[in-house]
């Protein structure tokens, strides 16, 4: 139906938002909504820009909404904005009051590549009533082990901006920020999980912390549809990739 | 307020056009300033107004001239900005079926889209000069839509400015020859509103309520106040006012706030 551009004061971010969704041309009351986050150095305009997004929402009958999440990790920064409250509670709820999304949780899906793969899962997994679908394409799972690695690190973000996000990386491991402990926490109080599905370039750098966080979270119990695919850290592996995200939603 | 620049396919344009739109969204204004904010709540619904450009210009035009936004946060109303072209606010003989567009797609798209109440009572358009024709047109083509027009400067004389135009005392309108297949025939055709007016009376249905504003030392301004005389001659329930001013945006920016002074406003959501 339509592509827009949405500007809007966020209360949870203290400034205002940018925002982009698609509603599909179809003959509904209520769309099923995917929220789909950026990498880092990306923003709102990234997935309309690099992908044929559109195009794969309209054929899949669903909305999209792109947030900017800057370079937050979609977190609730130590020292910046509460980007995970933004986008796990306070975006899902100003957009069904704006426009006609599904209230359901088995039609509300978020999914991410990179930063925005780890985003989705930590908002997936914090906001468990909220999303019934996480998906994450090569995404920084295993935060522990990406920050661990100066090579993984170099070049992604200004030191100065990371210690905004983060009080202490050393801190990270066994906190919510961390999946694996996250997931582990949620399993032991028998929280309704959302389905899980995730997806990586065999040839991406970050291929390493995502087979560990799939190995790990496996071993756990966690059930997570994962899938190996020939490709690199790049817009070709997720314009291609996104569309195996689609197909895994209902 | 929340800004949506919204793109789509139009049907009866048959391209891809562009709305701007308004909905109230508490702001940081109010927020800091313990004003009201507490009307946007999953499934009340706002009062809209319909906010149409000129002649030469586009859905952009109230947003980057005016401080319209200011304006409608302060009454709690939605604003949609449309593009109409140079059509006149009619489904051109040469060109696409703006009327149509505006009367019927446009709310159908925008009512769905955005929490806008659907109810006459509380929906409005409004103009200012081709535009300001163009909300009088819109008004009094479905009346069963709105309850309210505004014209601010506007060339709703048709009839008028036709006879200027033949007779050399004013230019061609931009895009005059596109709108009519010949302009002769706008003469007891419904693109003239008196005579759009009178067909309408003659159907018995509630009529819109007009405010209509000029400057004095508008170009148009003969053509307001010979509009003036045929509303009243008409029995329209209109509220007439004319102030010192010219054919500019500093009119525009002054007199949209009076004209939604004078719309039945809530000034805050409806739960519908």
């Amino acid at each position: 139906m339509a592509h827009i551009d949405c500007n809007f004061y966020s209360p949870s971010l203290e400034k205002n938002a940018h925002v982009i969704v698609f509603l599909p041309s179809v003959n509904t009351d209520e769309f099923p909504v995917l929220y789909l986050l950026h990498g880092s150095t990306g923003g709102c305009m990234s997935w309309c820009l690099k992908t044929g997004i559109e195009r794969y929402a309209q054929d899949k009958g669903i909305a999209v909404v792109m947030p900017s999440g800057e370079n937050s990790f979609y977190l609730d920064m130590a020292h910046g904005e509460k980007y995970l409250t933004y986008i796990g509670k306070e975006l899902p709820e100003f957009m069904r009051t704006m426009f006609p999304l599904s209230e359901k949780r088995e039609e509300t899906y978020i999914a991410g590549l990179s930063m925005g793969g780890y985003g989705a899962y930590r908002a997936g997994l914090e906001f468990p009533e909220t999303f019934g679908y996480v998906a994450s394409l090569s995404g920084s799972l295993d935060l522990c082990l990406l920050l661990g690695s100066d090579k993984a690190r170099a070049g992604m973000e200004s030191d100065s901006y990371m210690r905004a996000v983060f009080k202490d990386v050393t801190q990270i491991s066994g906190s919510r920020d961390d999946l694996i402990a996250l997931l582990k926490l949620q399993m032991a109080e028998k929280i309704d999980l959302p389905q899980m599905y995730m997806n990586c370039g065999t040839q991406d750098a970050i291929f390493p912390v995502n087979e560990s966080f799939y190995q790990t979270a496996a071993a756990l119990g966690a059930e997570i549809k994962y899938e190996r695919f020939p490709g690199e850290h790049n817009w070709d592996f997720w314009d291609e990739h996104i569309k195996d995200v689609l197909n895994w939603l209902p | 307020m929340g800004f949506f620049q919204v793109n789509f396919f139009s049907q009866a344009l048959g391209f891809d056009t562009e709305i701007n739109v308004f909905i109230p969204t508490p702001n940081s204004d109010e927020i800091l300033n313990h004003k009201k904010s507490d009307y946007l709540r999953r499934g009340v619904k706002f009062q809209t107004l319909y906010l149409l450009h000129g002649a030469f210009g586009d859905y952009t035009d109230w947003m980057r001239m005016t401080s319209i936004e200011k304006y409608a946060q302060a009454h709690k109303i939605a604003v949609v900005m449309p593009s109409a072209s140079n059509s006149y606010y009619q489904d051109m003989f040469y060109g696409s079926a703006y009327l149509t567009y505006l009367t019927e797609e446009l709310p159908e798209i925008v009512t769905k889209m955005f929490p806008l109440s659907t109810k006459r009572e509380n929906t409005f358009v409004a103009g200012l000069s081709m535009g300001g024709y163009g909300a009088v047109k819109m008004a009094f083509q479905c009346p069963q839509q709105y309850a309210a027009c505004i014209s601010l400067s506007g060339a709703i004389d048709i009839i008028k400015v036709y006879e200027d135009v033949a007779n050399h005392l004013m230019d061609a309108p931009a895009g005059w020859g596109f709108a009519f297949e010949d302009t002769e025939k706008i003469r007891n055709s419904e693109a003239d509103l008196f005579q759009l007016i009178e067909n309408c009376k003659q159907k018995k249905v509630a009529l819109p309520k007009v405010f209509q504003s000029c400057g004095t030392e508008d170009f148009l301004y003969q053509v307001n106040l010979s509009a003036k005389e045929k509303f009243e001659k008409l029995g329209i329930d209109l509220t007439y006012e004319e102030h010192p001013g010219i054919h500019d945006w500093d009119y525009w920016d002054t007199h949209i706030q009076r004209g939604l002074d004078w719309l039945p406003l809530k000034n805050d959501s409806i739960e519908e």
